[in-house]
């Protein structure tokens, strides 16, 4: 029987609270606030304190998934991505870059959110960018 | 003998087979589970001055695990939790070998590694509207009349978020079935919770099993005074059944399961 502590940071909003995952024989059991984090400084909202429910979730998606003819299909990533790259390209040859947003998340890291805008802005053509947190 | 070599001998004799401690990782001092399998983590054991609730997670070990044996690094207010643990039977005492390790300044210590000694520090539009985390509740209760306190503790009620944090982080909170979450006693939904029945029903919950530890207002985000309440509470149980939880090992007279009820009923105030 093995214990140890993980800290991360909660990923529900964009505060960036500090948590520490209680990890039991390789499985989420808990979560904690992380008590020197400078950020949430040992504490946490009710949805960094439930991070571990959502991972443990049976109904988190684990593999990509395809909708064909009306019903989701579990697919590999190759073909996920393969799927999408070629629709995005149909709708940009008929309609326009413009036809294309791209919303991004206060949930991941600037770095992601910084490749996600050039991914729109330089490979699809479009200023469509925005966000969750621009409320 | 350093704590460190203590920790190794327990493990290596068998007496434990997971020792509690703490450990030092991105610069964060953050509990650790210290087994044979990674005796190398060894040279990184702290004693932390970050307080999380070991004993919490000896419950959750002892979940998976019934029989297995247990080390914690313990001060005085987890040795009192483990207490309360062993007597509410959700910790057998033969599983848990307690390190008792510096807490207290005192004579013989002059200095702790504890950072909830120092007092709390409470703003002044909180003294005025709310509730000094450091008033004596003796004062207390003699500068303020019965409708000043209401309002002074509604207004501290009034920023609660419902994160539950108090009861998660509580060392002595192992119900599996939570009052809290009883739509019959606590609308859900509703923000903030329904004041003041929410605070209450907890703080009735915790008569008798708190062990003033003080992890619920280090974790409450709404700088909700819940030690003060707690201890006033207890307060109570003190002076009605002349029993401290986690002082020792005496059964809680809160145990009536099985029992024949002794008290007179009688008004709460007489």
């Amino acid at each position: 029987m093995n214990c140890k502590f993980v800290p991360s940071v909660c990923s529900y909003c964009g505060t960036g609270c500090g948590v520490l995952f209680e990890v039991i024989d390789g499985k989420i059991n808990s979560t904690l606030p992380l008590k020197s984090h400078p950020v949430n400084q040992g504490k946490l909202c009710i949805k960094g304190w439930s991070l571990h429910e959502y991972i443990n979730s049976y109904m988190r998606l684990k593999a990509p998934l395809v909708k064909e003819n009306g019903h989701f299909q579990k697919a590999t990533w190759d073909e996920a991505i393969t799927h999408a790259a070629k629709n995005f390209n149909r709708i940009k040859e008929t309609h326009g870059p413009d036809a294309i947003g791209v919303l991004v998340s206060a949930k991941v890291t600037n770095e992601e959110n910084y490749l996600a805008q050039k991914l729109a802005r330089a490979a699809i053509g479009t200023n469509n960018v925005d966000h969750c947190a621009r409320l | 003998m350093n704590i460190t070599k203590q920790v190794e001998q327990l493990l290596k004799q068998g007496d434990v087979d997971i020792f509690l401690a703490y450990r030092e990782l991105d610069g964060h001092l953050i509990p650790h589970g210290y087994t044979l399998d990674n005796l190398e983590d060894l040279e990184n054991l702290k004693v932390s001055q970050h307080r999380y609730s070991l004993e919490k997670v000896a419950t959750h070990l002892t979940e998976k695990k019934p029989n297995l044996k247990i080390g914690i690094v313990a001060r005085d207010c987890n040795q009192r939790a483990l207490n309360l643990l062993y007597t509410w039977n959700q910790l057998s005492p033969e599983n848990i070998t307690p390190l008792m390790v510096n807490c207290c300044p005192s004579q013989t210590r002059n200095h702790s590694d504890c950072t909830y000694l120092e007092p709390k520090k409470t703003g002044t539009f909180k003294q005025k509207k709310g509730i000094d985390f450091n008033e004596n509740p003796r004062e207390f209760m003699d500068n303020n009349d019965n409708g000043q306190r209401f309002s002074r503790w509604m207004y501290e009620f009034s920023k609660c978020i419902k994160c539950y944090g108090c009861r998660n982080i509580c060392p002595v909170c192992f119900c599996t079935d939570c009052s809290l979450e009883n739509p019959d006693l606590v609308e859900p939904g509703a923000l903030p919770p329904e004041i003041p029945i929410f605070h209450l029903v907890r703080a009735t919950h915790m008569a008798g099993r708190c062990i003033d530890c003080g992890l619920c207002e280090d974790a409450c985000p709404a700088e909700i005074p819940l030690r003060f309440l707690y201890r006033e509470m207890n307060r109570i149980v003190s002076d009605v059944f002349d029993y401290t939880p986690g002082a020792g090992l005496e059964k809680s007279p809160f145990t009536i399961i099985g029992n024949e009820v002794t008290l007179e009923p009688r008004p709460m105030d007489a």
